[in-house]
């Protein structure tokens, strides 16, 4: 049932170590009333064929705008700079309708509310064979079979039934496969998600990410997780990005991430995360403050305010992200050292 | 703080609560019955955090209102402090009851009316029972939103529009708090909070039950969430209990079979434990409350059902001291006696 | 744990598209409600101004200017002066009254009975929809059904009887336009309240131990009266649109108190020789009609009421 897929994503891969996605110093920033947001602030994150990278952060840390701006989905306040590059081909500019072509084509996205995401008034099968049909040169007929094919391919139980049925026959988890089946069928090269388990039960996540990782391992695709869920990117991830205030504050191989945590608002996260192994009551380490605001953010680092790091040097001047360590970069003077938890050692 | 553990009862105890659901899908067609609840029962005893988890469509959110009597369960009964909520007639005891038990929900801006200044939100309860006078009220609402770390001069005039996720869940705890609870009933409070501002709200929780000597019972579908605060945990599954055990027990020992998936289910920031792992078995989707499997309800999608499971729903069995599951074939043995209860007698012998 | 990403589809009601999903404290809310009323600025305050003013010469200047001709005590010698006549701004009709004066006075009667039949919809219409939908069950089945067979009726025919079984009064045209009023303010004010009823803060102020009747009155109501108010806007509109229709078929308030519509229906014998006649009344009436309709929308688009 796969083999009318796989071909042609095999062609369409070609140098294998070329970077997907390449972000370039991206700075995002909203126009409103009184003063500019920035949102985004200088990011620049690389995808490669058969990653995943997870990029984490709180709401407000400029991840999720990152990932709509790839997808050319921002409202029109927004003012786009820097470069994302597709392939070769320069994403920022686009015209509306090139960027549409692209879209789909080259890379798909899922929400975090399916529910949300499709059409209540459409039958699945409907909006499925219409996502194909707008890039597929597919009779009517073909399109169907395509489609139940996707269905089978995401592996939602009785395909053929569902395919007559409403979103809201379905439920959650259900939903979500079918707008994964939405998002790959055209076989993109990048997929992104965002936050696209947050809304499901923990054991319905950990099907759709089975789900998601298998199929990026079968079209050798680009696999960007957008959460706020640290044990989630430690678990699926191969690279983690961390967000903060619009900025990669940290960014490394996950196994290196976790075991050598540098940048101190990466730990406080870590810190903050209840987990299965701690006791129960014991109160968890965390810090005071709330994010900055993007309209009038200080020269300094950002975090600053509710670092226990923090020293003079970080409120006069902005670290940047540079790769201290082979394959870990962070943005920050004083980093942690390993085992450190902040606020134990001397301010 | 009184609270109401001078008997030696629990603070609150369900006893057989069920609560359902007539439903009329378009034109009467396809309608039924939603078996939201089913014979449910467990205790809170005083001073202690009963954790509560299932997943979407377990019923425990319908089970913790119908424990607030919002709305009153179908059948079962509710003692609280010495009194059966579900039979109080009288509105009363009912009001009386409810001023000892306060809820803080899931949705931070939804729970607040967006037209009123936190102040007055705060004080609703205090004028809605008529306690004091306006002095008195002012500064009682002026200690409280000091418990939950919020400046009254700064924020007592401001809207939950001004307000930040966080704040607005800090200002329904204040509310909750105002009249002096011996219960607060949490419904997924934390859930829709960024991680730090999560764990800030969660240690408020943990300082005020300290400080003040409150019981909990916090509802949340996210496991290590639920041990972080919990003495006690119960697992619900399609609007039963499963199993109901000491929090760092059960989780290091989990008996029913759904227990255990959830927990295998949950990716760890730890990259060195296995990835996330579900049985096949569990892939299916959870049935419909409209029509729940007979016997066992978890038996559609459990690893080690038999045909007992379909034939009769298991008895609730004491395992461990406090400790109760109810599986025709739990993970470990437990005794062959039947009498126990859910989180009751249990511990008894 | 569910934390909710920011979401750039979804930005709530009033609040600013842009600053939304990167929320990162508290919501500026004067802000955001500076922003909005820059967008809806022009249909909010050209439409506010013009019916100011027309308010202001139909019931205020009446009062300051003595002088003014009576709209009805028109002398046969003064027929059909043409308009910027002395004496007379825009002449008189065929009987010898002064047209400015009619005009004003007219406008006075279409306002009063359109204001009025929309005040008794919104209390009466509001209160009902409100307690029907807050207490449910048998009493709300009955109350709606009441209503929906008023509004099944058709409005014009309806008023019609209801003009003709009572003498020909404005206070009787009012209590005929306000039995359409009523049900319609009725029904939104149900849907608001069965939308609100089940907010969590309603809840939570229940179980706080608010009585009924406080979170009626402080929780529901203030919550549905902009929506009601912002939709009472366009109602106006409708009113004195169905007040001109009655005069202008000869049901409407008495020949001695001349409102828009009945100018419009006597000016129209003479619509070949003096189409001012017609015109004028029409233009004021339309006006009137769309300036309540634009500042309507602007104030619905302003407060996020569907």
């Amino acid at each position: 049932m796969t083999t009318q897929i796989q071909p042609d994503a095999a062609a369409r891969t070609g140098d294998p170590d070329a970077p997907l996605l390449t972000i370039e110093n991206l700075e995002v920033t909203f126009r409103t009333r009184d003063a500019p947001v920035h949102a985004v602030r200088g990011v620049d994150l690389t995808v490669y064929a058969g990653q995943t990278l997870a990029v984490i952060g709180e709401s407000g840390s400029g991840k999720t705008v990152t990932s709509r701006a790839v997808m050319g989905l921002l409202p029109r306040t927004a003012s786009v700079r820097g470069s994302i590059r597709l392939g070769d081909r320069q994403m920022v500019g686009l015209g509306e309708k090139e960027l549409r072509k692209c879209l789909g084509r080259e890379v798909g996205m899922i929400f975090q509310d399916p529910a949300r995401s499709l059409n209540p008034t459409m039958r699945i099968g409907s909006q499925l064979t219409e996502a194909i049909r707008v890039h597929l040169p597919l009779d009517r007929r073909q399109a169907r079979e395509r489609a139940v094919e996707l269905l089978a391919m995401v592996r939602l139980p009785a395909p053929a039934r569902r395919f007559h049925e409403y979103p809201h026959q379905l439920s959650g988890g259900m939903r979500q496969r079918v707008m994964i089946a939405i998002a790959l069928a055209c076989q993109p090269r990048l997929l992104i998600a965002d936050e696209a388990t947050t809304a499901l039960d923990v054991t319905t996540q950990a099907q759709i990410m089975d789900l998601l990782l298998d199929l990026q391992q079968r079209f050798a695709m680009g696999l960007v997780l957008i959460s706020h869920d640290m044990g989630l990117a430690a678990s699926y991830a191969d690279q983690v990005a961390v967000m903060y205030a619009g900025r990669v504050v940290e960014r490394a191989p996950t196994r290196e991430m976790i075991a050598h945590v540098r940048m101190p608002y990466t730990r406080a996260l870590l810190d903050a995360t209840p987990r299965l192994e701690r006791p129960p009551h014991a109160p968890l380490p965390v810090i005071s403050g709330r994010p900055p605001d993007l309209r009038a953010l200080d020269p300094g680092c950002a975090f600053a305010p509710r670092c226990s790091r923090v020293r003079e040097r970080c409120r006069q001047e902005r670290p940047e992200l540079a790769e201290h360590q082979p394959r870990h970069e962070w943005a920050c003077f004083f980093p942690c050292a390993d085992d450190t938890i902040p606020g134990e050692d001397e301010r | 703080m009184t609270t109401g553990n001078g008997t030696g009862r629990p603070l609150l105890e369900v006893r057989n609560l069920v609560q359902e659901f007539v439903v009329r899908a378009h034109g009467g067609v396809r309608g039924g019955v939603v078996h939201a609840v089913s014979d449910v029962s467990f205790e809170v005893r005083a001073g202690e955090t009963l954790g509560v988890v299932g997943e979407t469509g377990s019923g425990k959110s319908t089970m913790v209102r119908s424990v607030l009597q919002a709305p009153p369960p179908k059948s079962g009964e509710v003692w609280f402090q010495g009194v059966d909520l579900a039979t109080a007639r009288r509105r009363r005891d009912l009001v009386a009851a409810r001023r000892q038990m306060q809820a803080v929900f899931q949705d931070p801006y939804g729970s607040l009316d967006p037209k009123w200044t936190v102040f007055s939100i705060v004080e609703e309860p205090l004028a809605a029972y008529r306690t004091g006078d306006r002095r008195q009220r002012r500064a009682r609402v002026e200690e409280v939103l000091d418990l939950v770390g919020l400046d009254p001069s700064v924020f007592g005039d401001r809207k939950p529009g001004q307000l930040s996720g966080g704040q607005c869940q800090r200002v329904a705890i204040a509310r909750a708090l105002t009249l002096a609870p011996a219960l607060i009933v949490c419904d997924e409070a934390v859930s829709s909070l960024d991680v730090l501002s999560q764990a800030q709200v969660l240690n408020l929780f943990e300082r005020l039950r300290t400080e003040l000597g409150l019981s909990y019972l916090f509802i949340a579908h996210d496991l290590a969430l639920v041990k972080q605060v919990s003495d006690r945990v119960a697992v619900m599954y399609l609007g039963t209990l499963c199993e109901v055990g000491p929090a760092e027990e059960l989780y290091r020992n989990p008996l029913h079979p759904y227990t255990k998936a959830l927990l295998d289910s949950i990716p760890s920031p730890d990259p060195e434990r296995p990835r996330p792992r579900v049985p096949d078995e569990l892939a299916g989707e959870p049935p419909s409350p409209l029509d729940p499997p007979s016997g066992c309800r978890f038996r559609t999608r459990c690893p080690r059902a038999a045909d007992i499971c379909a034939a009769e729903a298991p008895p609730v069995r004491a395992a461990r001291p406090d400790h109760t599951v109810a599986c025709h074939f739990p993970l470990s043995p437990v005794a062959p006696v039947s009498p126990a209860r859910h989180g009751g007698d249990g511990a008894a012998d | 744990m569910a934390v909710q990403p920011p979401d750039l589809a979804t930005v709530r009601p009033g609040a600013d598209p842009a600053a939304d999903p990167l929320d990162a404290g508290p919501r500026p809310r004067g802000r955001t409600g500076r922003r909005a009323r820059r967008r809806t600025g022009k249909g909010l305050w050209i439409p506010g101004t013009i019916l100011g003013l027309i308010v202001l010469a139909c019931f205020v200047w009446p009062l300051v200017y003595r002088d003014l001709p009576s709209p009805t005590a028109g002398s046969l010698l003064q027929a059909n002066l043409p308009p910027f006549s002395p004496g007379h701004l825009l002449g008189t009709d065929p009987l010898g009254n002064d047209i400015v004066s009619r005009l004003l006075h007219g406008g006075r009667v279409s306002l009063e009975v359109g204001l009025t039949s929309n005040a008794i919809g919104l209390l009466l219409g509001g209160s009902l929809g409100m307690f029907a939908a807050f207490r449910g069950g048998w009493l709300e089945t009955v109350t709606m059904r009441l209503l929906d067979m008023l509004i099944a009726f058709p409005s014009l025919v309806l008023v019609l009887v209801v003009s003709t079984y009572l003498t020909p009064s404005k206070l009787n045209v009012i209590w005929a336009i306000s039995f359409f009023s009523i049900p319609t303010f009725a029904r939104l004010a149900r849907a608001a309240t069965l939308r609100l009823r089940e907010q969590v803060y309603v809840v939570a102020a229940r179980l706080a131990g608010a009585r009924d009747s406080a979170i009626l009155l402080r929780h529901i109501a203030p919550n549905v009266l902009p929506q009601l108010l912002t939709y009472s806007l366009l109602w106006v509109a409708a009113a004195i649109a169905i007040e001109a229709s009655l005069s202008f078929l000869g049901f409407g308030v008495p020949a001695s108190e001349p409102s828009w519509g009945m100018m419009i229906s006597r000016g129209q014998a003479y619509i070949s020789s003096n189409p001012e006649l017609v015109l004028i009344p029409s233009a004021c009436l339309f006006l009137t009609i769309v300036c309540l309709n634009t500042l309507g929308d602007a104030l619905r688009a302003r407060t996020g009421a569907p």
